[in-house]
């Protein structure tokens, strides 16, 4: 009975471990292999500070959680730069001077000896000295850490990590600053690990370097890996399988350092199977997805025109581009390039291949920097503003690509691309609950009616990976209008889509331009751009040569003979 | 200064060692983009093999380190074949590849501690001379790890210069796409790659069996060392791998002069920590 | 259709379940230059790559020399005789310009006649004969586009699939580019199916085009009426 309580103990840390580690990697998609190393920050910052300094619990406990959090945030630094096989090594690194350093610490760290003699920890008077007493101890910790994760993980800012996790220029380009996000989120994910690591040490009274080998990152991946990726309840589910398994070992009774590499053995099996049977683990990141039916509540917004820019004269200029200038490494992508964009105007951008249109488009929304030029969005330069912030100021772009975020819902797509939100503050979503909330019901009503008027309501649940080709060109569309930017450039949107469907789409975007807001496409097919766009510019070697209505244009001999080289 | 030399000697001793990992890992790692994590407990099964051949058959070292290569080959080409090709079949994403790979790394490890133990298991009967130059001392291992460095690698550099799947590999390195479109056939070269890496992984093996014994999670700090010395020489880069390899052993034991031994690995580690902060893509690479 | 060289009936191609190509019908003739047009996102590169066998199909047929070859491995296609100059410079950019055009003649067994194949590409673009033991991502873009082509020589096709060979060129090195693709028609017989934007040079070069629009063929017939451009800008 005694084994069982400790079992279960031992499960509740696991499930500290493996929600946090999913945090960082299933959700934000930082594949990082350093997370037994925060296990261990916390673990040894409790037993020095314990059996050094008698310092009583919980501040240990507390100072470890922040100074792992720091190394974290620390760590995020690398990720900020590089991806990839680079985190991984670098995480692995930083793995390998943990054991380093806890093994030549000396006096300090215990050395290979580790440390014993941790006091336990007395709470009222009670010693929770036995699996008995610490369990409600450690069954509190777990939920408190999952309560904490899981409040990240369903918070905007967690759909705004899975955003990242998907496409980080997208993210950027709906106003996100992913470098502070990834900073937070490895904060966060050492942090929770830390308090695994704190409960641990004072449960046994020991600490050694092997509870901390990449074996136990391992181990502890297996978990996430097997519960499924992006769904917490499946690391919690995972960690319990994972303790409890090897138990089974028992009934063997096979000699206990073999036993001890046969449970290895078994994890190593069950992450190579479940990868091939079952990628997404035993819950897929939607299995357990929130029920679809919320009250759409009639609010303010219901009665207006989506999109509406209030304040704004028709044909007003909007944005103005003067003498853009962008090369290369020497080969001129844009010179002297001018344009004005107009509120309720759709201005259409064509010319022939490599003329330079996108990197325009890069230029008017921070993605690039120009060599020369001005570019203002009603008399407030943009000139040396990030992406994210751009967007903010009421510039927003989509990408040939589409770069949608294909493993969430369609309404996932909008929700993360609402401006102003709260909940995009961590901070709001520990301390103001109650505003992101609400803010997330009106949230959630705004982006069900975007939804609507671009006719995809009826697939708001389904993932984007699943819709068909026109459907994603509408969420496109919904997910730029979501941003609530005023001036909209969209790059290629209608590429590859048959007649029948352009003109389905053709009514959608006009009346975005008649409820005032600022319209510019790039498009190959010239239907489209006769189709659609009131004005056209002719860009031609980075520079705007005619400008005109698109029929004037495209029957404009010279330029024609122009756009086939 | 007598210790500055033998460090220098010490710290090119082990530059050849880690360079020859760093070969091999990078070999497979640059061709196929897998991070074969396995390439360590692949590794140490090339010792244990080794030490199987000598210690209970009887076999000559000689004959004993090519029973290490055999089994090391083999190993490596199954673990292809068997786990990571299903998912480049499939088009897995490359960290679903690495997740795979750190299941065979942990499943391998502990087979090799199931079967063989976990204590140190040395070859008797085996002693290696010691020789002076001077102050400075050297054994006939050291002279074999720098040896096999110099006719492995020039053997490698002849291979892939010469020889028709040489280029293969140089192709498939450089663009597997383009590799495709000029008819070769990727699949076949990836099986290859294996081969010719896990094989060239064994012969540092067997000379660490010999030097030091083996222990089953000797796999572990190889393959740490080979990713290192690749990524901080550039990947897709043979020369940058033993370029790579020989800065880690050298700032290892020259850093020693000044500081305790048992920091030496931590030094090391920091100081590449913080090179590939700066230049993620390498020391040696696209300059 | 069944003297066709290389034939494409009714060949849906996408992603998924996606479809970029719909159904479309091609035929190249023996010797025969075939430019195929049409606007970004038409579908043209998705189409070439499906012939070739580097992505999968999901209906219709492609055929070669009368036999059904669709979905064949891209290395038995060239082993067949089908070359493929892929989009942006289709070359090893960190080996030599030797060893790219070794490479080229890769499913060659005959190893005897490398050298002389390597003398006719030399001929044809003797800039890479200078430049033979530079790596290749130091060339000019035209130069790489050269050696791609080089590439494909070397292993002697009776077709050559180009997609969009002109691009990122400056307008001269379009005209080279274009003429050198006519004079390995004219000289070795070779067909050529080239997906092209560069109506100017590419046209004139070419005895049939066919223009897709968002993944449909829109026209397929002799060049000369597309060369008004007012008209041909209508099938865009």
């Amino acid at each position: 009975m005694e084994y069982l309580v400790h079992i279960a103990v031992m499960a509740c840390l696991y499930v500290i471990l493996a929600t946090s580690f999913n945090l960082l990697i299933g959700f934000a998609g930082l594949f990082a292999l350093s997370h037994a190393a925060f296990y261990a920050f916390g673990a040894y910052t409790t037993a020095i500070l314990s059996t050094q300094a008698g310092v009583p619990f919980p501040i240990p406990l507390l100072l470890g959680v922040v100074l792992t959090a720091g190394v974290g945030a620390i760590v995020a630094l690398p990720a900020l730069r590089i991806g990839g096989h680079y985190l991984v090594i670098v995480t692995l690194a930083l793995q390998v001077i943990v054991l380093q350093v806890l093994i030549n610490g000396g006096e300090f760290t215990g050395g290979p000896d580790g440390i014993a003699g941790i006091e336990k920890i007395s709470l009222f008077g009670w010693r929770l000295s036995s699996p008995h007493t610490f369990l409600p101890m450690a069954i509190f910790g777990a939920v408190v850490c999952t309560a904490i994760a899981w409040r990240i993980a369903r918070s905007p800012f967690g759909r705004a990590l899975k955003a990242m996790r998907e496409n980080e220029a997208a993210a950027q380009a709906i106003g996100k600053n992913i470098v502070l996000m990834k900073v937070i989120v490895f904060a966060f994910s050492a942090g929770l690990a830390a308090v695994a690591g704190s409960l641990l040490a004072r449960y046994i009274s020991y600490v050694g370097v092997d509870s901390f080998s990449i074996e136990e990152t391992i181990y502890i991946l297996a978990m996430v890996i097997l519960g499924g990726t992006g769904n917490l309840w499946g690391s919690v589910v995972g960690a319990i399988i994972l303790v409890l398994l090897p138990e089974l070992l028992k009934f063997l009774a096979l000699p206990p350092d073999i036993a001890d590499k046969m449970r290895q053995v078994i994890y190593g099996l069950i992450l190579i199977g479940i990868l091939l049977v079952r990628p997404q683990g035993i819950l897929g990141e939607h299995s357990t997805a929130p029920a679809l039916a919320r009250r759409a509540r009639k609010d303010a917004h219901a009665d207006e025109e989506i999109g509406t820019v209030n304040g704004t004269e028709p044909g007003e200029v909007t944005v103005s581009a003067r003498g853009l200038a962008k090369s290369f490494g020497g080969i001129v992508a844009v010179r002297n390039f001018d344009i004005d964009l107009r509120a309720g105007t759709i201005t259409g951008l064509i010319g022939p291949n490599g003329a330079g249109k996108t990197t325009a488009f890069n230029m008017l929304t921070g993605f690039l920097q120009p060599n020369a030029g001005t570019i203002e969005l009603r008399g407030r330069s943009l000139v040396g503003l990030k992406p994210h912030q751009i967007v903010r100021e009421g510039v927003a772009r989509s990408f040939q690509d589409l770069k949608l975020f294909t493993k969430m819902t369609v309404i996932e797509n909008v929700l993360v691309a609402l401006p102003d939100q709260s909940g995009d503050s961590i901070t709001s979503v520990f301390f103001r609950p109650g505003t992101v909330r609400r803010e997330e019901e009106e949230n959630f009503n705004r982006a069900v009616e975007i939804l609507e008027f671009v006719n995809l309501a009826d697939k708001a649940h389904e993932l984007a990976e699943n819709l068909s080709y026109a459907e994603e060109k509408l969420l496109v569309i919904a997910r730029l209008l979501a941003t609530g930017a005023e001036v909209l450039l969209f790059d290629e949107p209608l590429s590859g889509l048959d007649p029948a469907t352009l003109e389905e789409i053709f009514p959608i975007v006009r009346r975005l331009a008649r409820s005032g807001k600022t319209i510019c496409i790039i498009e190959h097919n010239l239907d489209v751009i006769r189709g659609l766009c009131d004005v056209a510019v002719y860009l031609d070697e980075g520079h705007a040569l005619a400008t005109g209505t698109p029929d004037e244009l495209v029957s404009d001999p010279e330029l024609a003979r122009r756009y086939f080289g | 200064m007598d210790l500055f030399l033998q460090l220098l000697l010490n710290g090119f001793v082990n530059g050849s060692h880690y360079a020859l990992l760093g070969v091999g890992f990078g070999l497979i790692f640059g061709t196929t983009n897998i991070v074969h994590f396995a390439y360590g407990p692949v590794y140490a099964a090339g010792a244990y093999s080794a030490w199987t051949a000598a210690a209970l058959l009887g076999f000559p070292l000689f004959l004993a380190g090519l029973t290490g290569v055999a089994a090391a080959t083999v190993l490596g080409v199954a673990s292809y074949l068997l786990l990571y090709r299903p998912f480049v079949r499939r088009d897995a994403p490359t960290f679903v590849v690495l997740i795979a790979s750190l299941g065979l790394f942990i499943l391998l490890e502990n087979l090799i501690a199931i079967l063989f133990g976990t204590d140190k298991k040395v070859v008797d009967g085996y002693s290696a001379g010691i020789h002076f130059i001077g102050p400075t001392f050297y054994t006939d291992i050291h002279i074999y790890q720098i040896a096999s460095l110099m006719i492995l690698g020039l053997a490698l550099a002849a291979f892939l210069r010469l020889t028709n799947y040489g280029k293969a590999i140089q192709a498939m390195t450089d663009n597997a796409d383009m590799a495709r479109v000029i008819g070769i056939d990727t699949n076949k070269v990836s099986i290859l790659v294996f081969a010719i890496g896990s094989a060239i992984s064994a012969v540092p093996a067997v000379l660490i069996l010999l030097r030091d014994g083996a222990l089953p999670n000797m796999g572990f700090i190889a393959v740490f060392v080979a990713f290192l010395a690749v990524v901080v020489g550039g990947v897709g880069s043979i020369l940058g791998a033993v370029l790579g390899g020989f800065l880690l052993g050298m700032v290892e034991n020259v850093g020693m002069w000044q500081i305790p031994t048992e920091w030496q690995s931590t030094i090391a580690f920091i100081v590449l920590f913080f090179v590939l902060l700066v230049r993620p893509q390498g020391l040696f690479k696209g300059t | 259709m069944s003297e066709q060289l290389l034939a494409v009936e009714r060949l849906s191609v996408g992603y998924g379940k996606k479809t970029v190509v719909h159904e479309v019908d091609l035929g190249l003739a023996e010797r025969e230059i075939l430019i195929v047009l049409g606007h970004n996102g038409a579908g043209k590169t998705t189409l070439m790559q499906a012939i070739f066998g580097l992505i999968r199909t999901q209906s219709g047929r492609v055929l070669y020399r009368g036999e059904p070859i669709t979905g064949r491995k891209p290395a038995d296609n060239v082993l067949g005789g089908i070359a493929y100059v892929p989009q942006g410079h289709g070359i090893f950019r960190s080996l030599t310009v030797r060893a790219n055009l070794e490479l080229g003649a890769f499913v060659v067994r005959d190893r005897s006649r490398l050298e002389e194949d390597m003398e006719t590409v030399f001929e044809m673009f003797p800039i890479l004969r200078e430049r033979a033991t530079q790596i290749g991502g130091t060339l000019s873009g035209g130069q790489q586009q050269m050696l791609a082509i080089g590439m494909a020589l070397m292993h002697k096709p009776s077709v050559m699939i180009l997609d969009e060979p002109s691009i990122g060129l400056a307008p001269n090195l379009v005209e080279r580019v274009m003429r050198s693709i006519q004079t390995i028609n004219r000289e070795f017989g070779t067909a050529i199916l080239m997906v092209e934007q560069n109506v100017r040079y590419g046209l004139p070069i070419a005895q049939r085009a066919a223009v897709l629009k968002t993944g449909r063929k829109v026209y397929d017939g002799p060049p000369e009426p597309l060369e008004d451009r007012v008209e041909l800008m209508k099938l865009f």
